[in-house]
């Protein structure tokens, strides 16, 4: 039950300034607020919420891309070193992500052998003359054909590509992938392609997996924890079946309400009201409770805390996780 | 039936590659129709033929009526016309139809100078009535405001304002909610609903998106490779899919309820025009093919429950592990 801890995040904030035009005032966005979370070795953490609620951001930060204003990560019970120092070089060949647009994240100009061989130099992992037998079991484990090695990125499909980018991830062995919305832009009869290849490599390799996504249906289907965020703070967590089954957060309601399910009528739904707020004019209290169908007078004056409504669910809400309920660690 | 748009043997060809292959399709009045397949099928390239949006170096053939007047080779003036005043059509980005640096009230203002007429407080007055309509809280106030102003599901109604100036007959919907966060998709498919049963324009939904299309669509053809290989009313395809594209679509759909389970993909990816298998398109990636699909391609024909299929070896009409619509799309 208890594998070891590979991943703990404490009170990430993560503050953005920009200048609203050339005179006008500094605006802040708080696209990190006070984010903590746990990840052990083999385990997937979904992390959903809309566009704008800090999952890109968070997950940078989780590798130490993106620096924090507060708070600590710790890896393998260790705090990332800084961004760009040797250790953290190191360390990160540990530590892979894998991007929305496959095409960005390769060199147009390497064959796709060349790129996935390319961390096994820079990180001299094997001698010379054992990479390309690795790079051609990285391929297989992928599926890519051998005789696609020799092709270019834009000669090959949406999915492939993404297949190129998760085979290079996994080159130096990593034990954490950070997958920020890796199958967004793929068709679903593709997408389900990369989600399997996805798990089928976690179990092989017993990776911990930080999958974020916008869509439900693909995160239930490979979290085992999920993590919804809204406006940079987590507002929900829990064991992925409980969390769609029973939402308990008004947000986390809507947004698995929203999910077009057939037999179910358009009225069946929970439909918010308003737009997603601006995040540089964060509401006060509960952020949500400008679209919350149940919220209260305390819900706009006061920010609520993650509480434990339950044993290993989390909730952030006046109402649905009531003051009784403990408040998480 | 009666027919609104009437597609005859549509075939588009971009320098000298087809990627429409002959697409017959009609649509009634007021009835809403989806369209789905994956990307690169054909679905955008259909509507974008029939009202002339095509660059030039696209061939188009055959014929799209609309009432009696033919639209495939129609002078540009009558194409002018019908589009946004008979047939208007939206798109997943907004700022494809929207003007940056034009108050939105006016952009709309001039879409009802150009369609109907209207000028001055008339125009502001039907202007401020259809932001109303399409939900933008505030409208009077929001009138003189820019898009950026807006957000994107706020843009996205906008630009359905800007369509409904003309109170079109037809509205084309291409991926209108494939951009959107779920909350707001979910607000624009209602909105999308509510407008075709408050104005009786017809509806054309391009998704990929089953579920919302099966929401709002009484009827749905499903492309592969620049054809219609099924079509048919909405919970009888949904509920028996027969073309084995149209059922490997379905489940390669996550489920949201039921035990987690491995996902179904469909192996292999859409055939480059330009390298189109022989007989039937799908045969390469089919799971029920047999030797004879890559020699001869099926015809799109009707069958006797009132869809048309193009498969010679469908998904059997009763089958034993009583593929239901629940399953097929939670
Ligand atoms: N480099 C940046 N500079 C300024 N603001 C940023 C930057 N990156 C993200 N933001 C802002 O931070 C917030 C969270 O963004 P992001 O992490 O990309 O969210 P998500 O991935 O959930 O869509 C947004 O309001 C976004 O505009
Ligand atoms: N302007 C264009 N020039 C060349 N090829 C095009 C153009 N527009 C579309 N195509 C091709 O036509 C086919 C159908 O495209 P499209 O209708 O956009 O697909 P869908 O909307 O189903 O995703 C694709 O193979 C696409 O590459
Ligand atoms: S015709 Fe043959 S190859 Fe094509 S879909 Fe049907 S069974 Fe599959
Ligand atoms: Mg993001
Ligand atoms: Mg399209």
């Amino acid at each position: 039950m208890s594998r070891p801890l590979l991943l703990e995040a404490r009170d990430l904030v993560r503050i953005y300034r920009s200048r609203r035009g050339l005179t006008g005032a500094v605006t802040e966005v708080r696209a990190v607020d006070e984010v903590s979370l746990k990840l052990r070795a083999g385990e997937t953490l979904g992390i959903v919420g809309e566009s704008g609620s800090g999952k890109s951001t968070l997950g940078r930060m989780l590798l130490g891309l993106d620096p924090a204003q507060g708070g600590t990560v710790l890896f393998e019970g260790m705090p990332l070193p800084r961004f760009g120092t040797p250790i953290w070089r190191r360390l990160r060949s540990r530590m892979q992500m894998v991007w929305q647009d496959p095409l960005s994240a390769l060199d147009r100009r390497l064959t796709v052998a060349a790129q996935i061989r390319e961390p096994l130099d820079i990180h001299r992992i094997g001698t010379p003359e054992e990479r390309p037998a690795r790079t051609a079991s990285l391929m297989t484990a992928v599926g890519l054909r051998a005789d696609q090695g020799g092709r270019y990125p834009h000669e090959l499909s949406g999915g492939q590509r993404q297949r190129v980018v998760i085979a290079r991830a996994l080159a130096t062995n990593p034990a954490l992938l950070v997958c920020d919305e890796p199958v967004s832009a793929l068709d679903v009869s593709i997408q389900a392609q990369v989600v399997n290849l996805l798990r089928d490599l976690q179990g092989q390799k017993g990776l911990g997996m930080v999958f974020i996504s916008h869509d439900l249906k693909v995160v239930r289907n490979l979290a085992d924890r999920v993590a919804v965020m809204y406006l940079g703070r987590i507002v929900e967590e829990g064991p992925a079946e409980q969390i769609f089954a029973e939402p308990r957060h008004p947000y986390t309601q809507a947004l698995v309400s929203s999910i077009p399910v057939p037999g179910r009528p358009l009225d069946a739904r929970i439909l918010l009201q308003g737009e997603p707020p601006n995040p540089a004019a964060r509401p006060p209290g509960c952020a949500f409770h400008p679209r919350c169908p149940l919220a209260q007078g305390l819900c706009r004056t006061r920010v609520p805390a993650l509480r434990v409504p339950e044993p290993g669910r989390a909730v952030a809400c006046h109402v649905t996780a009531g003051a009784q309920s403990p408040v998480a660690a | 039936m009666d027919r609104l748009v009437e597609i005859r043997d549509l075939r588009v060809a971009f320098d000298g590659v087809p990627v429409l292959h002959g697409i017959d399709l009609d649509v009634a009045p007021g009835e809403a129709l989806g369209l789905v397949g994956e990307s690169g099928c054909g679905k955008s390239v259909t509507w974008l033929a029939a009202l002339g949006l095509l660059p030039a170096k696209a061939r188009v053939t055959g014929s799209v009526r609309l009432g009696a007047g033919e639209l495939v080779g129609a002078p540009r003036e009558a194409l002018e016309t019908v589009r946004g005043k008979r047939i208007a059509m939206i798109f997943q980005d907004p700022s494809s139809a929207l003007n940056p640096v034009i108050r939105v009230g006016r952009q709309i203002c001039e879409a009802l100078r150009l369609h109907r007429d209207l000028r001055g407080a008339a125009a502001k007055a039907e202007a401020i009535r259809l932001m109303e309509m399409v939900g933008i809280p505030d409208a009077p106030r929001r009138f003189d405001l820019y898009t950026h102003e807006f957000s994107g599901g706020q843009c996205q109604r906008l630009m359905i304002a800007m369509a409904l100036a003309g109170r079109p007959d037809l509205l084309i919907a291409d991926e209108p909610t494939t951009a959107l966060d779920a909350t707001i998709q979910a607000q624009i498919l209602e909105l999308l609903a509510r407008l075709r049963r408050e104005t009786g324009m017809a509806t054309v939904f391009i998704s990929h998106d089953l579920g919302a299309v099966a929401q709002i669509c009484e009827r749905v053809c499903v492309m592969y490779a620049g054809r219609i290989v099924e079509a048919g009313p909405v919970e009888r395809l949904f509920a028996h899919p027969r073309h084995p594209y149209t059922r490997g679509l379905f489940d390669a759909i996550p489920q949201m309820t039921g035990p987690r389970r491995r996902l179904v993909p469909i192996p292999g990816t859409v055939p480059d025009p330009r390298a189109l298998p022989p007989g039937c398109a799908f045969a390469p990636r089919c799971t029920r093919a047999h030797d004879a699909c890559s020699r001869a391609r099926p015809d799109l024909l009707a069958q006797p429950d009132g869809r048309t299929l193009a498969c010679a070896y469908p998904v059997p009409e009763a089958r034993a592990d009583s593929f239901s619509m629940e399953r097929a799309m939670t």
